[in-house]
């Protein structure tokens, strides 16, 4: 252990000290060419300061070696270390270290308030720091030192530091006239911007980038597949294991043929689509229409020669056959071999066969996915309705009418925003379970026509800041309230209605646990709970999971393109609760 | 009348003949059984029925309901929307029959005995089959098919590493055949690469199917006691089993290394046993199968799986023991829930399903699509002794390295013990897998961790046996009080109405108003005063919802904190984690793209959109997307990728485990949320927005540095944002529960209970074992902690947190 404390403190040096150095040279760029900000002297000072620093600090980095490990490896590479340690440990340290800072602040601390507020904050993190410790040790945490190395090249070295006195001097340089100080800084932060929305990015590409891959690419055998590539196929009938096409269960289905039966009739198996592979049926002759394969293409050895041929057929025994494309001599030739000894030709280009497969692999009763879309839109339209109906009409009936109790029934309103949903969870099943509505989209979306809590409270607070004349003004040519609520004073809050229909659309269209609790049956399964259950199914496949992912989260995608603007609204409103 | 009575019959039977007729057939619902390309023998089984019994149309629910997922199944009989036919894993069928959630079919089969042949009968059967569907004297499933476990080794793998079993005194020709053996052969053929990480495991104890279950088997313990009234989990017997998984763990470097290892295993042709990354296995008998569909020439054999060196020795407590080996067997049966809608349909289904005949068709079916793809058959063993015999002589395998191994399995039958019949069989299998997690990762002794299994056990069977102490109580009664309290509440407030004695004008404006509200008044009466009533009411009782409900008093509470404390606490340690690492680690992430954005005059919009469009991806999709991105292995997963060529390379460690592993399981669901800050994002956008200009001119005239303006201008600004964002990311925390089912698949809670959320183990208590009871007492916990939260939230609020005076 003590070996890692000196690894540890020489690596610090070492860093310390690279940095004390690029100071220096900073500072005395800035010297020779710069604008002085500060005295020459303390000008001076600093330079001097870094000097010693650097000395120190690389004087102990370089005399530490021998015994800890720091000797020098054949690579030049920059020692790295790195503590594991518990977070409670890390807790005891941080507080240690503030500690340190508020003792020292309240020295220079203005008043004796601000002295006392200090000295109040050290003894916070002084319990802090004693519990976290506490708990440190009783948890038995211990401390692990990785060492490591950042294997770095001289010439990555010497372009480092070249680039890194450049930028200083253009720093220094630009930094004599103000309007170039703010370009640097716009730079920096656009620098720091594009790296942030590239790691938020990248996600997003790999979802992309992986619904369009070949199963074969999701392992990076050479670094992980960034331009998908698909297997090329050729339309090819083959005479000896024929495809057809014809009608079963009110789809296009392509079928092989397995035998002909004393009756003359043909029992075929299904190939495609996906969710009825393997089915067979007996179907009649005159009914099939024989279609061309999609026959992927490879290379392999033939006679010792690179062939480029088709796949023909795979053999029972495990084997290929193939048929030889090119060279022309040998064309059309055919001859067996094992699927290994063969390379898939493959070119760049999208594999959106894992949309269509994804959709295929779906239950016969999801209709290709079009009722779990069905459900979910019924779902969305349905709380839309009653959400924004019943949430307006509340809120109107809250803020602008007078009736004995509505402060207090206000409050309750307010209240039932910190209840959490696991209480009511239980009992509301059981209520759904009396109405018979357990595999229904009833409990999902009734729920809705009778006015949540929150937007209430939103769209109250819109409706106060409509000015009373324009109700008045209603009032007094005869209009009912129902009447002034619905074309006077609902015109003004669209706004407001826009978000909150955007969020509910949102909760609707994400809603997981309610699809979980109460549908069993695919007929009435929502889109959320079917990408679930499809990552269980199909976890072996990522290419389909993805792309049904992405389409799952499409539509909303294209509805925050299209209303941006209310999105942000919302998170402001809902965020800020009417501040 | 006797014409007009005759005249009206015959009128009826002829309607009858007519609907049956036109309103075509009968669906029967099957669930438990998935279709797809290799079920042939199923679509053959039913096309049979269908033709047999063109009345009835059996409809099998694929995705969703083709899973074996107890929720949905529970959910779905107390929903009463059950399937009609439910494929069930036997050993739960005692636990379904003890919660009247599966018909007996004793009567079924009394009445048809005498007149349909293919009416099943315990004769039929292997005796230890039946067994296991039945409880407390009644039938409650027909078995359908059994399995045994048995050791496959790759022949190849010990071929290679023959030299060195020599050297070690042991016979590369054969497997072990004792766990000392067993223990020196793995030692011997397990390969670490240079990282430490596995490469060749010699022996996984738990890879494949074996379990605890098997090796407690070998040693003679029992898991409960013969009245069936104890959990007798923590024996000696079952501790030195549980010691002999942590020995064979700790030989390829401990449970985790071997989890992470095992990360990386994938299906088909690249199984590891298949490839020679793992030597040995225990497994069960439709393997075979598997091996030979896809990789036939793979040079392995099954033997008996070893034993205790002192059991194989017939020494000590083994003296007397007439078995050397043992095995385990568990299988399927076709059970019939409560409240099925067509009884009559899914028993005649059942009959034929599980008959020989039935049997036969299925075997040939598979048979068939082997032989049509070129594979060689492996029939798997029936539980009907007829079916079970004469299929091994239609269709075993002529290939004699596949038949001789599929012989063995046949041949372990009879040595073969089931799971104690207890109606805690889910409970018991829960918590012995929990118990050899926690033995195996060394967080416990094994005696404190099957201590700690046999203590919840045991909470269960008490529950069950004790609950005649507690009275039972009939549920309309406290519906009644609450109508009744409604109604006078209602009336109070009508006279307090009546009372105020508005004028004319006012009262038209307050029943207008009234009207307005009335939604959420409804709303809020049906949907929250009487639920959360009704869950408070619910705390103090154990209800199951299919029997009658039982006044238990604070027992719900007092378990929460003493015999469920470990599992509680570690919830809420959970929390705390997420909470304490988590919300901070949002809410700077947030504060830091704000703060960049807010300077950047240009593209703001651009970046904006950027930056918030994860946190508008669906939580389901997002963890799905999530889940591949933080794959183990770091040739499929995007950041383990990334950090084997950085991090790894740089400190020579091994890569994070993420999901598969105890530490990182956390890390993980926290990553996930970083992805989604940036609603956070918008938020302090806004708030910076309003930090008025003035503030920042007088703090640099003052000579203030950026950062001491953020410190002391922008911060105390913010605060009420922190605030706000503080209190809803605990609450959330709290209430964590999508991420974490979609990532365990509803099935665990993540490595060593890492992921046990509050919510995610309130909806499994809830709707798994509709413990309503126990459920709602956890439910009001949560409550009640949320309430405190905020509470101490709100009352430290003051000290730190600025308001802008309003104006």
């Amino acid at each position: 252990m003590n070996g890692g404390y000196i690894y540890l403190v020489g690596t610090l040096a070492t860093w310390v000290g690279w940095i004390a150095v690029f100071r220096l040279i900073y500072l005395v760029i800035q010297m020779a060419f710069g604008h002085m900000e500060h005295l020459r002297q303390a000008h001076f000072k600093a330079i001097g300061q870094s000097a010693a620093t650097a000395a120190v600090c690389l004087a102990l980095a370089f005399s530490l070696p021998a015994k800890s490990g720091l000797e020098a490896v054949n690579t030049p590479s920059i020692p790295l270390v790195w503590p594991m340690i518990p977070f409670t440990g890390w807790l005891a340290i941080v507080s240690v270290l503030m500690v340190v800072a508020r003792v020292i602040q309240s020295f220079g601390a203005l008043n004796d308030s601000e002295k006392k507020a200090r000295f109040g904050a050290a003894a916070v993190w002084v319990g802090v720091g004693i519990v976290s410790w506490y708990v440190f040790k009783r948890t038995g945490g211990e401390v692990v030192l990785f060492k490591g190395r950042l294997p770095i090249s001289i010439q990555t070295v010497i372009a480092l530091i070249a680039a890194l006195i450049a930028s200083m001097i253009t720093m220094v340089v630009s930094a004599r006239y103000a309007a170039a100080r703010g370009l640097a800084k716009t730079v920096v932060t656009h620098i720091a911007l594009v790296l942030g929305s590239f790691v938020f990015g990248v996600p997003f590409a790999w979802l992309v980038v992986t619904s369009f891959k070949e199963d074969r690419d999701m392992v990076a055998k050479e670094g992980i597949v960034w331009v998908p590539r698909v297997q090329v196929t050729v339309p090819y009938d083959d005479p000896q294991d024929p495809r057809f096409e014809t009608d079963f269960m009110c789809r296009t289905v392509t079928v092989a043929r397995l035998e002909t039966l004393p009756n003359g009739l043909l029992r075929v198996e299904v190939d495609r689509p996906l969710g009825l592979q393997g089915t067979q049926f007996e179907a009649d002759q005159k009914v099939l229409k024989r279609v061309p394969k999609d026959a992927p293409v490879v290379t392999a050895k033939f006679d010792g020669k690179q062939v480029k041929a088709l796949v023909a057929e795979n053999m029972n025994d495990g084997r290929q056959r193939l048929r030889i494309m090119e060279p022309a001599n040998i064309k059309d030739q055919e001859f067996m071999v094992l699927p290994t000894d063969t390379e898939p030709l493959m070119v760049t280009g999208l594999r959106t066969k894992n949309y269509s497969e994804a959709l295929e692999f779906l239950p016969p009763e999801a209709n290709l996915g079009l009722t779990y879309l069905r459900n979910t839109l019924i779902l969305v339209v349905m709380t839309l309705i009653g959400t924004l109906l019943s949430s307006a009409l509340v809120a109107y009936g809250f803020s602008r009418l007078r009736f004995p109790g509505k402060s207090w029934l206000f409050m309750l309103l307010l209240s039932t925003m910190m209840l959490p949903g696991a209480v009511t969870m239980l009992p509301s099943f059981l209520i759904f379970r009396s109405l018979g509505w357990i595999n229904t989209l009833y409990p999902l979306w009734v729920p809705a026509f009778f006015a949540s809590a929150f937007n209430v409270f939103l769209l109250k607070q819109f409706f106060s800041n409509i000015p009373m004349e324009l109700e008045d003004a209603a009032k007094i040519d005869g209009c009912s309230y129902l009447r002034t609520f619905w074309q006077v004073m609902l015109p003004q809050i669209k706004p407001a209605l826009a978000v909150i229909a955007i969020w509910t659309f949102m909760g609707s269209w994400n809603n997981f646990m309610g699809p979980l609790i109460y549908i069993s049956s695919p007929e009435h399964m929502p889109i959320a709970y079917a990408v679930q259950l499809f990552q269980n199914d199909r976890g072996g496949e990522p290419g389909l999971t993805m792309a049904f992912a992405t389409m799952s989260m499409l539509p909303v995608l294209i509805v925050f393109f299209f209303a941006q603007k209310y999105f942000i609204e919302g998170v402001q409103l809902s965020g800020l609760g009417g501040r | 009348m006797p014409i007009g009575k005759l005249l009206f019959r015959s009128l009826l039977a002829v309607i009858m003949s007519l609907t049956i007729a036109l309103a075509a057939r009968t669906p029967v619902v099957v669930w438990g059984v998935t279709l797809g390309p290799e079920s042939q023998g199923f679509q053959d089984l039913i096309r049979e029925f269908e033709r047999l019994h063109p009345e009835y149309e059996v409809r099998v629910l694929g995705m969703g309901a083709g899973q074996m997922n107890p929720q949905k199944l529970m959910t779905a009989i107390v929903g009463k929307v059950p399937p009609d036919v439910i494929s069930q894993d036997r050993f739960t069928i005692s636990d379904w029959a003890s919660r009247n959630t599966f018909l007996p079919l004793d009567s079924l089969i009394e009445r048809d005995r005498a007149k349909d042949p293919l009416t099943p009968t315990r004769e039929q059967y292997y005796p230890r089959f039946w067994e296991e569907a039945s409880y407390n004297g009644k039938v409650y499933g027909i078995p359908t098919g059994g399995d045994t476990r048995a050791l496959f080794w790759n022949k190849d793998v010990f071929k290679a590493k023959a030299n060195e079993l020599r050297a070690a005194g042991l016979d590369p020709n054969r497997p072990p055949r004792t766990w000392s053996e067993t223990l020196a052969y793995s030692k011997v053929l397990t390969e670490f690469n240079k990282d430490g990480s596995v490469k060749i495991a010699g022996f996984l104890p738990n890879y494949g199917n074996s379990w605890l279950y098997m090796y407690t088997f070998m040693t003679n313990a029992e898991f409960m006691s013969k009245d069936g009234r104890t959990c007798t989990m923590n024996t000696p017997e079952a501790r030195e089993a549980l010691q002999f998984m942590i020995d064979g763990y700790d030989l390829v470097g401990g449970y985790e290394q071997a989890m992470k290892f095992q990360s990386s295993f994938r299906g088909g042709e690249n199984d590891p046993f298949m490839t020679g990354k793992v030597a040995m296995k225990i497994d069960g008998d439709w393997v075979i199968d598997q091996v030979a569909r896809y990789a036939p020439s793979t040079n392995f054999a099954c033997d008996p799986p070893p034993v205790p060196d002192d059991r194989f020795h017939h020494r000590g407590r083994y003296a007397n023991e007439k078995d050397t080996y043992i095995s385990w067997a568990g299988g399927f049966a076709y059970a019939i829930p409560a409240g099925a809608r067509n009884v009559q349909g899914a028993w005649e289904f059942i009959k034929f399903a599980a008959s020989f005949k039935g049997r036969i068709i299925e075997m040939q079916g598979q048979a068939s699509i082997s032989r049509r793809r070129g594979r060689m058959f492996c029939p798997r063993i029936a539980a009907q002794i007829e079916a079970a015999t004469k299929g091994y002589r239609m269709f075993a395998p002529k290939d004699p390295k596949f038949a001789i191994a599929l012989k063995t399995f046949f041949d372990l039958a009879p040595v073969s013990k089931i799971r104690p019949v207890t109606f805690v069989g889910q409970p018991l299998w829960d918590e012995h897998v929990r118990a050899t997690e926690l033995a195996c990762l060394k967080k416990m002794t094994p005696d404190e961790a099957l201590g700690k299994g046999q203590v919840v056990v045991q909470r269960y069977l008490d529950e069950e046996f004790n609950k005649e102490k507690y009275p039972e109580i009939d549920l309309r009664l406290p519906s009644l009080i609450g109508a009744v309290g409604f109604v006078i509440g209602s009336v109070l407030l009508w006279a307090g109405y009546k009372r105020k004695r508005l004028g004319r004008l006012a009262q038209s404006e307050a029943r207008a108003g009234y009207l307005f509200i009335f939604p959420w008044v409804f709303g809020f009466v049906v949907f929250t005063l009487g639920p959360m009533l009704a869950s408070l009411f619910f705390s103090f009782t154990q209800y199951s919802v299919l029997s009658p409900a039982r006044w238990v008093g604070m027992k719900n509470y007092a378990d929460l904190l003493s015999t469920d404390r470990q599992n509680i606490l570690k919830s809420f340690a959970n929390v705390l984690y997420l909470g304490g690492i988590g919300v901070p680690l949002g809410l700077i992430t947030g504060l830091t793209i704000a703060l960049l954005l807010n300077s950047a005059v240009k593209g703001m919009r651009f970046y904006r959109t950027l930056f918030y469009m994860p946190a508008i991806v669906p939580g389901v999709a997002s963890v799905v997307l999530w889940m591949w991105i933080l794959n183990a292995d770091s040739n499929r997963g995007l950041v383990n990728y990334a950090w084997a060529h950085t991090v790894a390379e740089w400190f020579g460690t091994q890569v994070p485990g993420w999901l598969t592993v105890e530490t990182w399981a956390k890390p993980s669901l926290i990553v996930m949320g970083l992805w989604g800050a940036g609603s956070g994002m918008i938020l302090w956008l806004a708030g910076l927005k309003g930090v008025p200009a003035q503030l920042y001119e007088a703090a640099s005239i003052d000579g203030a540095s950026p950062w001491r303006q953020f410190w002391a201008v922008t911060l105390p600004q913010l605060s009420s944002i922190v605030f706000f964002n503080t209190v809803m990311g605990f609450i959330g925390a709290l209430q964590q529960f999508e991420g974490v089912y979609v990532m365990t698949n509803g099935q665990s809670s993540g490595p060593a209970d890492s992921l046990l959320m509050p919510v995610y183990y309130l909806f499994n208590n809830g709707f798994k074992y509709f413990k309503m009871g126990y459920a709602s007492s956890l439910a009001w916990v949560i409550f009640i902690i949320i309430l405190i939260i905020t509470g101490i939230q709100f009352l430290l609020a003051p000290k730190w947190v600025h308001y802008e005076v309003e104006k």
